[in-house]
């Protein structure tokens, strides 16, 4: 009998839950419930999507087989090196906002794409320093590459090429992965290496490591970055703190304290993470077992996945003082392995490694996701 | 001797007094910079008559006033339409190309190549009102339909100024492809056309690719880069008028650089033509491609060389386009030309000699070195500027005559080095009038493509042009080394291989040798005005020395031994295996590189075809090491 009744409750709670889906999106952190996905069956060149970058009302996306234009919901071009593309597998995406130009990061160098037209800037026919690009990025009139072999900067006005490794910057490791471009600084996410900044006026690198110098272990939780494998690196303009996605956490720093987080003990899906994005009072993390999302002022954390049984969404709230709700929704990302991410207005653009994902924001209801807690750890 | 050979006999005396003092420092200092610094020793053109050098040239809104810009006195005129007088001058930056007019009328903008600046000036009291900076090398430039922005094109720095006129400031440039010279506004004031004087840089035995770089006023970004193949030169754009899918006339010149020169004497080897770009109208760039089509200009057994200056009639019955080194303004009807374009709508019309004839009505001489034109706002008259004998041909347009030449004052003496530019500019010495030296060396420079010069084999012995600029004291010349002097260069050799006719007379070579010696050097972007290297650059600098790069380039002499080596550049296509040791100032602006134009960029020399470690034994460097190389020598 009491069985009976904790089901049909539970039964209650889920639909009206279900119900409130929308009505919690508004609120932060936002919950996306309406998702699309571009994958191989409908139209991209490729489901292994490796960067997105939002341009305007257009979006560029990475694969392993090319560059992805998508405007107005449909996709418009995929470009090729037959098209003039450095190579087929694209990496990183910028947009020269001033100026309107694409750099494209690839596995065979930098490409800029221009009134339609590719130029590509390689290791043999330019000063680029490896054509192995994971990232680019554009300050100003520099455009600066993370290459498996430093970090490349080109000066657009003068065509000067300047290389920064561990010969001239203090970096352990060349292997860059990530490159955050804030308002006197850039910031760079070196596998190995930590996080360094480049302090643009002065022209001096500072390094940002892991204290303990231990591989797996946290030993000191908030004294510094969490691991030295940084995989990329993000600026919030809101917080004007830094973001720095690891293999073992993510970590931030406001400029006194660090804010290191763990799957463990906190709603981020897993150590695992490929990239971060931040801006207003989140900050997102894409790691392997999905797509988290943390509202460091409320404390509270998203994470979406595809429940790989249904194909529905899964939606995971985890609240102060960890309290952790289970919301499931008729759509869902394309995989559970994300990659990168990007915000389009208040959508979001999700690279994974079985498609691209848009998750459109719904703006008309608002309710607080953690005050519908399920259970609590 | 006469007077006007007098500067060049001073010339030399001090040019080698120069030299040595310059290299006697340099080897006493220890200074390799020093000894490296081009000899400012140009006094023949610095004793020059103060030619005029009328290069473009534009009407105010409202027709009354014609502004002339003066290349070689770094000047603007105003001339009164009507009564057809100069009436006002205005002293500008150096080497002025350019002047666009506010749509106010009120202000005027002249660019000034050499002082990488913009003269704003009052048009009516003609005072310089302020200074801008621009990128390197402005040459074309226009307003905006607001007058709010100009858009300045960089020759050097292959790129777009777009400078806040409210504020003074640059806001913003643009990349530009190669050498962008020429800049118009669109009627609709959507967009903006810049015309790119050098081709694409691509591989040495494909014909060239030109581009049009195409700016969305709005987005202040560039829209579409409109590529026109086989063709070189790109230069004045005119917008057909008042008709919605409307249609640009850009001139060009299409060589068979592939093909032997010795093809020459059969004609149909450098022709003369413009571009036909058709606009979608409406339509996003760049998923919409404009349509391209090529028309010559020339005759089956007469050609137009140097097309430059192009401008429709306001109601668009006409265009006009000047052929700089055949002397001649072709006028052109467009309703024929229309017409013919229909007619043809499925043909490749781009190496058709018999096109012209359809729609040019008329072919009226001009003065020397023709350039800019331009029509009065009330259609009645065209303008054209003369730039090597400054005057304005004025051309009744209804009468399609010339109807008077108006002098626009300047030295009446003829200098030997006078006589020498006019000389390069004139292609009457070449069979059928198919080139002068001119065509191929753009702005006494090069035309940024490999040539068949050598032998009458196809496909062998391919060379890329080299730069006249600077070149007084690097004997020997030619990629085999085989002129010992200009005099060998200019002369027979030039008759019999290039022009295929009797050539220059001995006085004509003696001024001609004497203007190609007078060519200088452009200031050194990459070089701090105080001399000082960059830390990179200073780097370089040891790179340089450490590598003993100066046994072949020694500063002294312009970092040429003048000599012939072997760098391993020869292909099997090659008949030598040695080469002339290119000089190397301002070589960041020699592209392509080595002799047959292989290395499209100055690190293609070491990274892909230096693999034997015969350019230097380069293959133990880093690539900091070579990027910093890279540096130093565009320092030079």
């Amino acid at each position: 009998m009491e069985g009976n009744k904790r089901r049909s409750f539970r039964v209650l709670v889920a639909a009206w839950l279900l119900v409130c889906v929308p009505a919690l999106a508004a609120q932060h952190p936002h919950l996306y419930t309406k998702w699309e996905n571009y994958t191989r069956a409908n139209g991209m060149p490729d489901d292994k999507v490796l960067c997105v970058t939002v341009d305007g009302q257009r979006v560029w996306a990475g694969t392993e087989s090319g560059l992805v234009l998508i405007a107005e919901g449909k996709i418009q071009r995929v470009f090729t090196p037959q098209d003039g593309l450095a190579h087929r597998v694209v990496t990183g995406v910028a947009v020269d906002r001033r100026t309107g130009d694409v750099w494209i990061a690839t596995f065979g160098g930098l490409s800029r794409y221009s009134g339609g037209v590719f130029q590509n800037f390689t290791n043999m026919t330019s000063g680029l320093v490896n054509d192995i690009v994971y990232a680019v990025a554009v300050q100003n009139e520099y455009v600066w590459a993370a290459t498996t072999a430093g970090i490349s900067r080109l000066n657009t006005r003068t065509g000067e090429w300047s290389i920064f490794s561990d010969r001239n910057a203090p970096m352990h490791e060349p292997w860059s992965y990530g490159i955050a471009v804030a308002e006197k600084k850039i910031y760079f996410a070196v596998w190995g290496g930590g996080v360094l900044e480049y302090d643009i006026a002065g022209g001096y690198w500072k390094p940002y490591t892991d204290p303990d110098e231990e591989m797996e272990i946290v030993l000191f939780r908030n004294q510094g970055l969490i691991h030295v494998i940084v995989s990329s690196v993000a600026f919030n303009p809101d917080t004007k703190m830094f973001w720095a996605s690891t293999y073992f956490g993510l970590s931030g720093y406001d400029g006194r304290n660090w804010h290191n987080y763990l799957s463990t003990d906190s709603g981020l899906a897993s150590d695992f993470i490929n990239a971060t994005q931040s801006r207003g009072d989140e900050v997102w993390a894409c790691t392997d077992k999905g797509l988290s999302v943390l509202n460091y002022k409320t404390n509270a954390w998203v994470t979406y996945r595809p429940d790989a049984g249904t194909g529905r969404g899964e939606i995971i709230i985890t609240g102060p003082g960890n309290k952790v709700s289970r919301l499931d929704s008729p759509d869902s990302l394309a995989h559970n392995y994300i990659v990168n991410m990007d915000f389009q207005g208040e959508d979001i653009w999700v690279a994974t490694a079985k498609g691209l994902s848009h998750g459109t924001y719904e703006t008309h209801k608002e309710r607080k996701p953690h005050e519908h807690t399920e259970n609590s750890r | 001797m006469s007077a006007a050979r007098m500067p060049q006999r001073i010339r030399s005396g001090w040019s080698r007094l120069a030299l040595s003092i310059t290299g006697v420092l340099a080897v006493a200092l220890g200074s390799p910079w020093l000894a490296a610094a081009p000899p400012q020793t140009r006094t023949a053109r610095n004793l020059e008559p103060s030619y005029l050098t009328p290069v473009e040239l534009k009407f105010s809104p409202d027709g009354a006033r014609l502004y002339v810009v003066c290349e070689g006195s770094d000047a603007l005129l105003a001339v009164d339409a009507r009564a057809r007088r100069v009436i006002g001058r205005v002293r500008v930056g150096h080497k002025p190309r350019d002047v666009a007019v506010s749509p106010d009328g009120k202000t005027l903008y002249v660019s000034n190549e050499w002082s990488d600046t913009v003269s704003e000036i009052d048009a009516a009291s003609l005072k310089i009102r302020r200074t801008l900076q621009t990128g390197w090398g402005p040459i074309g430039l226009t307003t905006d339909r607001t007058g709010a922005i100009l858009y300045v094109a960089n020759s050097i720095g292959d790129d777009v100024s777009l400078i806040d006129l409210r504020r003074g400031v640059e806001i913003k440039r643009l990349a530009a492809w190669r050498s962008p010279h020429y800049v118009a506004l669109s009627r609709d004031a959507r967009r903006v056309y810049v015309s790119n004087l050098l081709p694409h840089l691509g591989p040495y035995d494909q014909p060239p690719v030109s581009e049009l770089t195409v700016i969305d006023t709005a987005k202040q970004a560039v829209a579409a880069r409109v590529l026109i193949p086989g063709v070189i030169e790109l230069r004045h754009i005119a917008e057909a008028p008042g008709k919605p899918a409307s249609y640009l006339l850009v001139p060009f010149l299409r060589p068979k650089n592939l093909n032997p020169l010795i093809q020459v004497a059969q004609g149909w080897f450098l022709t003369h033509g413009m571009a036909v770009v058709r606009l979608p109208a409406g339509a996003a760039f760049p998923e919409t491609h404009p349509q391209v089509t090529q028309v010559l200009l020339d005759d089956l057994d007469s050609y137009y060389a140097g097309p430059n200056g192009a401008v429709f009639t306001p109601d668009g019955r006409y265009a006009f386009v000047t052929s700089s080194e055949a002397n001649v303004v072709s006028v052109i009807d467009t309703t024929r030309l229309e017409r013919f374009l229909r007619r043809k709508k499925d043909a490749d019309l781009s190496n058709r000699l018999d096109s012209a004839a359809e729609f040019v009505v008329r072919r009226l001489r001009t003065g020397l070195n023709p350039a800019a034109v331009a029509v009065s706002p009330d259609g009645q008259s065209a303008f054209i500027a003369n730039r090597l004998d400054d005057t304005l041909t004025v051309v009744n347009v209804r009468r399609l005559e010339v109807q008077s030449v108006l002098r626009l004052g300047g030295p009446k003496e003829i200098s030997a080095l006078r006589r020498g530019e006019q000389l390069f500019h004139d292609a009457h010495f070449c069979f059928q009038g198919q080139f002068a030296c001119g065509t191929c060396h753009p702005d006494d420079h090069l035309d940024g493509v490999a040539w068949n010069l050598e032998t009458p084999q196809l496909g062998r012995d391919r060379v890329a042009n080299r730069t006249l600029r600077g070149i007084a004291e690097t004997a020997p010349y030619k990629w085999n080394g085989h002129n010992p002097d200009i005099e060998t260069q200019c002369g027979p050799r030039t008759a019999k291989f290039l022009f295929h006719s009797e050539g220059f007379d001995a006085g004509q070579l003696k001024d001609l040798v004497a203007f190609v010696k007078s060519i200088p050097l452009p200031p050194n972007r990459h070089l701090a005005a105080d001399g000082q290297l960059t830390p990179a650059q200073e780097r370089g600098k040891a790179v340089f020395f450490r590598k003993k790069c100066e046994t072949c380039h020694p500063p002294a002499t312009h970092y040429t031994a003048k000599y012939g080596t072997d760098v391993g550049s020869a292909t099997k296509f090659d008949t030598a295996g040695l080469f002339d040791i290119p000089q190397l100032d301002r070589v960041y602006q020699t592209a392509p590189y080595l002799h047959n134009g292989e290395a499209l960029t100055l690190e293609e020399i070491w990274t892909l075809y230096n693999l034997e470690d015969k350019h230097g034994v380069t293959s133990d460097m880093t690539k900091e090491q070579l990027n910093d190389l890279i540096e130093y020598l565009k320092t030079l």
